[in-house]
């Protein structure tokens, strides 16, 4: 016996130092070590480990092992005997440490295994693997459905997420995921389920429903909701998808605003720090009406605003045209001056963006039109300053002298 | 080159002085003398006196340094024994004046022989002038229209007999009353008889001047300017085309060209011709001829020729006259007007008894 503990012990320390090197793939840890009557088992997930007969006269047991029903091996050990199997890759070893009479004799075990993290269910089952109880696969049903297929452009349909577990053991860990189709809008949500949630065998519920609106004519596909899961013992399964509803939205699309700004030029070419007048056109081409239509007039350095329509606005520096609406196939035009001091070329930008009044979307949308650059060439007087200092030199001379000749004139015939 | 005193005196000599300055710039625009110079040929001072200023202020023409302001009231009101005590007050601030300008050769003085400043100044004047220097003086003195009145009449006759006896070389005579066939109101009438006094003027000063055909120079004309009664007048003619020179000889001792009426073929003593224009105007031989024709009527002609190229033919006469019919009738008219002034006056005293009447109340109030 002395002989017996010292094993034990050094076992012990087997066992102590797998957990010191906890990590390396010859750790073991110990899952199990007392005594088990004979007819009943240890579970360690779907397998058990039956003790089937004990002669503790003979320091001999004998063990089944099975997989559920199923049989996987029968294994009889003396005395510190062991011998080994796999769950899921993990080599689990069982090790007679002693027998023991009884009203029904009994076996001291201890049962080790590579991995224990594996390991969801266990425990010694009385009357064996007969009586363990397994986890089984559950499986989840997702049922998308709308509760119409053909609507009219800008109605509103509900689309209803069930689920129903179908399987034979309940879905734990249970997470949905729902896309919201392009093209819709959410309108309202009245189930959403969100987070971990599980579902028993045969139960079924809601998990989303909400209401969306279609924004254009179309034949629309719905994404499926899936759903990931694991079973009562944590086996995780493969991740499950809904039905794909089809919607067929009829009727005309919605008229768009064509919003176009044009810009012309009075004169293309005009002297320094005189000024010409800039004509903007704005015109709605589009089929629908165009809101909130607004233009910048983007000056370029050196060319200056000096005046135009009272409807344009200066705000922060620019130029700025406001049209609440812009009716299909109207058109606006304004007009302003500009000047500048600096000789150049300098193209008038007008940058603008709108709204078609019947997008459902309201988009912004954004352009912008150049004119071709205005030539600002020499003023009419620059020649003038061109001249050689001569030039005007000599009139002045001349203007003076012709004036002081007259006032000495003057001067002489006063009385 | 001469130097030419031209001295004008009250508001007549005044303006047909600055009618002479005016058409000295050569150009009839009103800002001549801002561009324009004057176009003597000689060294001419003018000289404007006058007592009224506004008279003076009115010249255009004339420099300011040349016009001297006698402050007497304005003007001397017609009165030539005011006008006398006045020039006497101021006589030598005026020769002052005169010496400052240097020495002349010739001087002529303006004047109207009817009005109070200038018939009353110019023979103080050239008394002066001929005490002082030896140069001729001529007077040129305009007459009065008949019917400005007695008073006129009165002073032109005692005022040409005053410049007669200054000392005075000679007398042009100029008469409103037979220059006033211009027309027009009595402006524009004194404008066009000024303009055309000037002309006559003008055109003298430049041929004494210049280069001529035949010889006239200063000597003669004071030669002719000493005959006849010392009285004289001048005629002139200018074509305005292709005129004969005979043509214009006779047309510038024709009524419509004098500034006195006079009959030159009965009253002329002596003359003298100066023709002047183009060359191919000028036939020698014709202008001989005609000026012979003439000596025979207008007494000894002295005849001066002056080229002017592309000029038309004009030609400017001096008479001097041994007799005036006209003048002998001014003078008729004068004395009734003498006459007519003594009466008035007269008739004044007498009415100094009116005063004798307002006496009466002398002392007494109105009482309401
Ligand atoms: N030809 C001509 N005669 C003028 C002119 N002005 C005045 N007379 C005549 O001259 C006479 C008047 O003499 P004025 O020269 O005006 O008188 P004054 O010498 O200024 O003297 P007071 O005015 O009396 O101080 C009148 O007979 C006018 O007809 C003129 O411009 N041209
Ligand atoms: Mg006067």
């Amino acid at each position: 016996m002395k002989f017996k503990k010292m094993i034990v012990c050094l076992l012990l320390i087997a066992a102590l130092s797998s957990v010191v090197f906890a990590g390396s793939a010859s750790a073991k840890s110990v899952l199990y070590e007392g005594d088990i009557q004979a007819g009943d088992g240890y579970q360690i997930n779907n397998h058990v480990i039956d003790v089937a007969d004990v002669f503790p006269s003979e320091d001999y047991a004998s063990f089944y092992v099975y997989e559920k029903d199923t049989e996987l091996m029968d294994k009889g050990l003396d005395i510190n005997d062991t011998f080994t199997f796999e769950i899921d890759n993990e080599e689990v070893e069982v090790k007679l440490l002693d027998t023991k009479t009884g009203t029904l004799p009994r076996a001291e075990i201890a049962i080790t295994i590579t991995d224990e993290d594996i390991i969801n269910t266990k425990g010694v089952v009385d009357g064996g693997h007969e009586k363990a109880e397994f986890s089984g696969t559950p499986i989840i049903e997702i049922t998308k459905s709308v509760s119409s297929n053909t609507i009219q452009a800008g109605d509103s349909v509900t689309v209803t997420v069930r689920a129903e577990n179908k399987g034979d053991d309940e879905a734990t860990d249970l997470r949905f995921s729902n896309n919201l189709p392009e093209k819709f809008i959410l309108e309202e949500t009245f189930v959403s389920q969100s987070g971990e949630m599980s579902l028993d065998v045969g139960e079924s519920q809601q998990i989303f429903v909400y209401r969306i609106t279609s924004t254009e004519p179309g034949t629309f596909t719905l994404k499926p909701t899936t759903a990931t899961f694991s079973n009562n013992a944590g086996v995780d399964f493969p991740q499950t998808s809904s039905n794909t509803p089809t919607i067929t939205v009829e009727g005309e699309p919605a008229a768009m605003a064509d919003v176009e700004v044009s810009a012309d030029l009075q004169e293309p070419v005009i002297p320094r720090g005189e000024s010409t007048e800039v004509t903007l056109l704005i015109r709605n081409n589009g089929e629908g009406d165009a809101e909130a239509v607004s233009v910048d007039i983007q000056l370029p350095d050196g060319l200056e605003y000096e005046s135009g329509d009272s409807e344009i606005e200066i705000i922060s520096g620019t130029p700025t045209i406001y049209l609440q609406t812009l009716g299909v196939q109207q058109e606006k035009e304004f007009t302003f001056n500009v000047n500048a001091e600096e000789m150049g070329s300098y193209p008038v930008t007008a940058s603008y963006s709108y709204i078609s009044a019947e997008d459902p979307e309201a988009e912004e949308i954004n352009s912008e039109t150049t004119t071709n650059a205005l030539e600002v060439t020499k003023g009419k007087y620059d020649v003038i300053f061109e001249q050689p200092l001569y030039v005007y030199i000599v009139p002045v001379v001349i203007i003076l002298g012709a004036a002081a000749w007259i006032y000495y004139r003057r001067q002489q015939y006063r009385f | 080159m001469l130097n030419i005193l031209m001295v004008g005196n009250g508001q007549c000599g005044n303006r047909i002085l600055d009618s002479i300055n005016r058409q000295a710039f050569g150009s009839k625009s009103r800002f001549a003398k801002f561009y324009s110079k004057q176009q003597y040929k000689s060294n001419v001072q003018t000289l404007a006196i006058n007592t009224a200023v506004n008279d003076l202020k009115e010249m255009k023409y004339t420099k300011a340094k040349d016009r001297i302001h006698i402050p007497h009231l304005h003007g001397v009101g017609a009165n030539r024994n005011v006008g006398r005590k006045v020039f006497d007050e101021n006589k030598s601030q005026i020769m002052r004046n005169l010496d400052e300008r240097g020495s002349f050769d010739l001087a002529f003085v303006i004047t109207s022989a009817s009005g109070g400043t200038g018939s009353s100044f110019t023979p103080s004047l050239i008394r002066e002038l001929k005490e002082q220097n030896d140069y001729p003086v001529y007077a040129v003195v305009v007459l009065p229209f008949r019917e400005e009145g007695t008073l006129y009449l009165q002073n032109a006759a005692f005022a040409l007999k005053d410049i007669r006896e200054s000392g005075v070389d000679g007398i042009i005579l100029a008469d409103n009353q037979y220059l006033k066939q211009m027309g027009g109101d009595v402006e524009s009438a004194y404008d066009s008889i000024n303009e055309m006094i000037a002309k006559r003027l003008i055109f003298l000063l430049d041929s004494l001047d210049s280069e001529m055909m035949m010889v006239t120079d200063l000597g003669d004309f004071k030669t002719v300017m000493s005959g006849g009664a010392g009285i004289a007048t001048i005629g002139y003619y200018e074509a305005d085309g292709e005129v004969p020179i005979r043509t214009a000889i006779q047309k510038a001792v024709s009524p419509s060209g004098l500034l006195f009426n006079t009959n030159v073929y009965e009253e002329a003593s002596r003359s003298m011709m100066i023709i002047r224009g183009d060359k191919s105007y000028l036939s020698i031989d014709e202008i001989s001829t005609e000026v012979e024709k003439l000596s025979d009527s207008v007494g000894h002609v002295f005849k001066g020729i002056i080229v002017r190229k592309g000029e038309y033919p004009r030609v400017l006469s001096v008479l001097t006259l041994e007799s005036a019919s006209e003048l002998e009738e001014l003078y008729h008219l004068a004395v009734d007007a003498i006459n007519i002034e003594k009466e008035k006056k007269e008739r004044v005293q007498k009415d100094k008894e009116v005063d004798k009447a307002f006496s009466q109340i002398e002392g007494l109030e109105p009482h309401y």
